[in-house]
């Protein structure tokens, strides 16, 4: 009665494409781009003068401090560059900030450098070698640690710490309000000084070189520590893989263990070309990077259950039919919803990465990436290596069954699909 | 239409009602919201830092730095002890822990014996010994770092807490994160950042100081103070326990420190404090600690500037118990520190000597003997034993770190103006409507009638997570947003699914209801799968996370849990409306 009902559809139902028959060009496509993503790796590190880092590894990965800094009239990258340098900062990386729309009106840049504090090494060295005398006290021990907010400085007799800190702002270091304290017990003559923040310095150079007033707010400042950002990337390896596991785990829990390694493959698949496009793009890569890729693991999860589900289904159904016909008839039988899916999401996300400002874009943009990719993956990694592993597995069942051996009991829907 | 039909839809009403309650605190501005709520429903979303505005701060408390003075401290000791002896002896620190004592002729190894190691038995280990080449080695114990580190941690906790406290921050975050200290203050000024971050990277001190009691100048502040003020002058008597001598002193006290700190620090001309002296607070709860203690006040103490003796001089602190079962504290002081003490205590036996963290009394007890190496603080008052044992183990845990003072090492920090937060919400609000007007004309065109059931259940969905993150008091990050949009492109792909399912059913010729039946039964697990493997990755992301990402994670993680829910029981519902009603089945089906 209702048979020939009418949908609007985009993908027919009759549709019947050789995914699996043309596997050896996609699977090949994909290893073409995973060798482009590790060749892009060094490639950036070394050969393209202009990145010098395998990914754009943003502050919370690097150490480093991003500061956003609004200006009052357009301003050159270039000079804004030159006026950091002359202050001593080195290699400041400059660009514009905002979203696409508005990057003609706004003056906004975004500062990256790789210190954490003002003092480099060598300002450290000068700076010891000023405070050698303050007043009559004679300097025993200067400590400094790079990328560290204070300084321990150590005199033979007490200094009277407003003396140290005009001392110190001679010497070209400013601490801050109340910045320097006696540290430990008295007659140790230790002096802690704490420094004035980046944004301070970043202000007072970009106002000396581009007239005073020039800089009109610094809405944004983030900065980590380089040990702090070490770690950072290690346990975000360290989550991505343990994500992936946990995940596998409840696939082979729900399904059966054929179905996990496909997906294994599947999700570092998707984890490693979203990293490659970023690598290709050389767009900053972030912890906000790093939580698109999570995401992008369990969406692209679950595009790839809707087509082990059908799979399941069919082959329990077909069981007369060849397993890899089998998957071929589900992939294009779920074709419809896997693209319908992806799209909605793909879709939002383009327009956050249109429309939207900072983090949100960066997020969007992996989740672009991560969508596609992840839809590919469901349907030309996951399931040709659960066809490998079917036939080994059935191969390895035929062993047994040829053994008077007792059979394991296995659920109907788990039986074996004759190849 | 079934009985069950209905008992659902009082179900979903309720939630939904439930819902709208409790988003009206987070939508409806303060003074416009009727008092049924103020007493019911008071919980709101928060924004998170980078939406609001305000700084964010990691701290590591920087043992190697702690642990490397100290150690440089024993060595200096050691060497002078010895150099009584024989002028043969240098003493080379190696790394932060160790120390090598060596002698040209080896034979005065010998005076390194367990008679001079003995003061610092609970400090140093001995690793090796040379007699040949007349060395030895010395090694700062390492369960020591490790109790530093757990001492130094909650020291700093709380002094962070005090100086943030001074600021009047209205909602301060400060939490131990592992090793870390995580401070979140939101909605700071801008032109504060520098200032704050300066006063709480400090390093903490402790200092003894005594405190100076029947002072004409106490006398004359008390008198000077106007009869009904907040502030006001109270007596206090206490007799020496040997001599029978009495103590007599006058201290202000008030309900509201900033007042009284402000009345402090405005004393000026014949009121002023005398230079040598300084008026410090404590902070009085005779009954229960917290903010809400109804009779917690502050009294000053008139103060000798110049510390006695300062925390670098103890060696070791304990919880112990007093002849009465009473929990007290005893304490040790260094050879050189137990010089100090008996002569700052011998000249003042019969007062009090204050106890003080980063200018803030923690307690001030009476000297009642001259202290020497030894010493014990009786803590007064007659509160409940629990609350008194756990006053001990902080101020145990005050001077133990005290004894080693270690600073604070910035790790990560985020400040965000707060017009960088406007901008940010203002943004997002318009790519998440474009996304919504885009799935939402999608649905309708492609599903039409189910369409327009998905995309009401993709608002529900909406509406729940809201209501949910409100429920919590949640606080919504800039990430967190983008959590919501990807909820709206991800709630409607439970509904492609089923409804795929559906007209597969159909086209099998299936009649609606049945088609709508198989549909969701069949559909059910996979979208239940999905949903799984969504959840297992967001709690991966929260686990890792930090502040913002965080915040992303638990969006993410409530949209999936309100998804499950409406896309798939209330949607199945809303379609029951349409096929379920026995007799008047429709022919086809809108989807």
């Amino acid at each position: 009665m209702a048979a020939n009902q009418k949908f609007f559809e985009v993908i027919k139902p009759g549709i019947d494409l050789d995914f699996i028959g043309t596997q050896k060009y996609w699977i090949g496509t994909s290893i073409t781009l995973l060798l482009v993503t590790f060749l892009m790796l060094p490639i950036n590190a070394y050969v393209i003068k202009s990145r010098g880092h395998a990914l754009n590894w943003g502050v919370d990965f690097r150490g480093g401090t991003e500061i956003v800094v609004d200006f009052s009239k357009p301003v050159d990258a270039g000079a804004i560059r030159a006026a950091l340098e002359a202050k001593g900062f080195e290699n400041p990386d400059v660009v514009k900030y905002g979203s696409a729309m508005e990057r003609g009106s706004s003056n906004a840049f975004m500062i990256r450098l790789g210190a954490v504090s003002v003092m480099s090494p060598e300002q450290a060295k000068k700076v010891e070698v000023a405070l050698a005398r303050v007043g009559d006290a004679i300097l025993k021990k200067f400590e400094f640690s790079e990328g560290g907010d204070k300084v321990y400085i150590r005199f033979d007799k007490a200094v009277d710490p407003t003396a140290l800190a005009a001392a110190l702002r001679v010497a070209g270091t400013n601490t801050t309000d109340k910045g320097v304290q006696q540290f430990g017990p008295p007659q140790d003559h230790t002096y802690e000084a704490t420094l004035v923040g980046m944004e301070s310095e970043v202000r007072a150079a970009l106002d000396a070189k581009l007239g005073a007033g020039t800089v009109t707010s610094i809405p944004q400042v983030s900065s980590v520590g380089a040990k702090a950002g070490k770690e950072l990337q290690l346990d975000g390896i360290r989550a991505l893989l343990g994500a992936i596991l946990l995940i596998v785990v409840y696939i082979a829990f729900r399904f059966d263990f054929r179905y996990g390694p496909g997906t294994i493959v599947a999700l570092l698949h998707d984890a490693l070309l979203t990293v490659g496009a970023f690598a290709i793009t050389y767009k900053e890569f972030s912890l906000t990077t790093l939580a698109a890729i999570l995401t992008i693991i369990g969406y692209s999860m679950s595009d790839t259950i809707v087509v082990f589900d059908r799979i399941r289904e069919n082959a329990s159904r077909y069981r007369d039919r060849a397993f890899d016909r089998v998957v071929n008839h589900a992939i294009n039988e779920t074709l419809s919803r896997t693209i319908l899916t992806s799209a909605t999401v793909f879709f939002v996300t383009l327009a956050m990465n249109i429309f939207g400002s900072g983090v949100i874009r960066d997020f969007a943009f992996a989740m672009n990436v991560g969508v596609i990719v992840g839809t590919y993956s469901s349907i030309f990694i996951a399931s040709p290596i659960l066809i490998w592993l079917n036939e080994k597995y059935v191969a390895a069942q035929k062993r047994q069954a040829a053994r008077p051996a007792r059979r394991p009991v296995r659920r109907e829907e788990e039986e074996p699909v004759e190849t | 239409m079934e009985r069950s039909w209905w008992w659902k839809a009082v179900l979903y009403g309720c939630a939904v009602i439930l819902a709208c309650l409790y988003l009206v605190p987070t939508v409806v501005p303060e003074e416009k919201r009727p008092a049924f709520f103020k007493d019911h429903f008071t919980k709101r979303i928060q924004l998170g830092l980078d939406l609001q505005g305000g700084l964010h701060l990691v701290y590591e408390v920087n043992i190697d730095k702690a642990v490397s003075s100290k150690v440089d401290r024993l060595s200096n000791d050691i060497e002078d002890t010895i150099k009584k002896k024989t002028a043969d002896v240098t003493v080379a620190r190696e790394g932060r822990d160790d120390m090598v004592v060596s002698f040209k002729n080896p034979a005065g190894l010998a005076n390194v014996d367990a008679d001079l190691l003995k003061p610092y038995r609970h400090d140093l280990d001995e690793v090796s010994r040379d007699a040949a080449a007349g060395t030895v080695r010395l090694r700062y114990d390492p369960d020591r770092v490790a109790e530093v580190e757990e001492l130094a941690l909650r020291q700093a906790i709380e002094t962070i807490r005090g100086r943030v406290d001074k600021f009047g921050v209205a909602e301060p975050t400060i939490i131990k994160k592992g090793t870390d200290i995580v401070v979140e203050l939101p909605g700071l000024k801008q032109s504060d950042f520098e200032r704050i971050k300066s006063i709480i990277g400090r390093t903490a001190q402790l200092e003894f100081k005594i405190v100076d009691d029947g002072t004409e100048y106490m006398k004359k502040l008390a008198a000077s103070l106007p009869k009904e003020g907040p502030i006001k002058a109270e007596p206090e008597t206490w007799t020496e326990k040997h001599s029978g001598a009495q103590h007599e002193d006058v201290f202000l006290r008030s309900k509201d420190r900033q007042g009284l700190e402000k009345f402090v620090a405005g004393l000026a001309g014949e009121l002023a404090v005398p230079p040598d002296r300084e008026l410090a607070l404590e902070e009085i709860s005779p009954r229960e600690s917290g903010e809400a203690a109804p009779d917690k006040f502050y009294r000053t103490y008139l103060l000798k500037k110049r510390a006695g003796v300062t925390g670098e001089y103890l060696a070791m602190a304990d919880a112990t118990w007093d002849e009465m079962g009473r929990p007290e504290v005893s304490f040790t002081m260094n050879r050189q520190g137990s010089d100090m003490m008996e002569k700052l205590t011998g000249e003042n036996v019969g007062r009090k000597m204050a106890i003080v963290l980063d200018d803030k009394i923690t307690s001030a007890p009476v000297i009642e003997s001259k202290i020497g190496e030894r010493g014990r603080i009786t803590m007064g008052g007659y509160g409940d034993p629990f609350k008194l044992q756990q006053e001990v183990k902080d101020l145990v845990a005050v001077l133990r770190s005290g004894a080693l003072p270690a600073p604070l090492k910035k790790s990560f920090e985020t400040q965000v103006g707060a017009t960088m937060g406007q901008d940010s919400i203002d943004k997002a609000k318009f790519s998440m409507l474009i996304g919504a007007v885009a799935v939402v004309l999608f649905m309708l065109i492609y599903y039409r009638m189910a369409g327009f059931i998905a995309n009401l259940a993709m608002v529900l969905n909406m509406l729940f997570m809201v209501a949910i993150l409100a429920a919590f008091e949640a606080s919504l990050t800039l990430p967190g947003i983008a959590g919501l949009v990807l909820t709206i492109g991800m709630a409607v792909d439970s509904n492609i699914i089923i409804y795929e399912r559906i007209r597969e059913e159909l086209r099998q010729g299936k009649s609606p209801r049945t088609a709508v039946d198989a549909g969701f039964q069949r559909a059910f697990w996979t979208v239940f799968d999905a949903h799984v493997t969504n959840f297992v990755a967001g709690i991966v992301l929260y686990s890792y996370g930090s502040g913002p990402i965080r915040g992303f994670a638990v969006t993410l993680l409530v949209g999936i849990v309100s998804n499950l829910l409406t896309s798939v029981w209330i949607s199945r519902w809303m379609f029951d409306l349409i096929v379920g009603r026995r007799g008047s089945v429709p022919v086809t089906l809108s989807i």
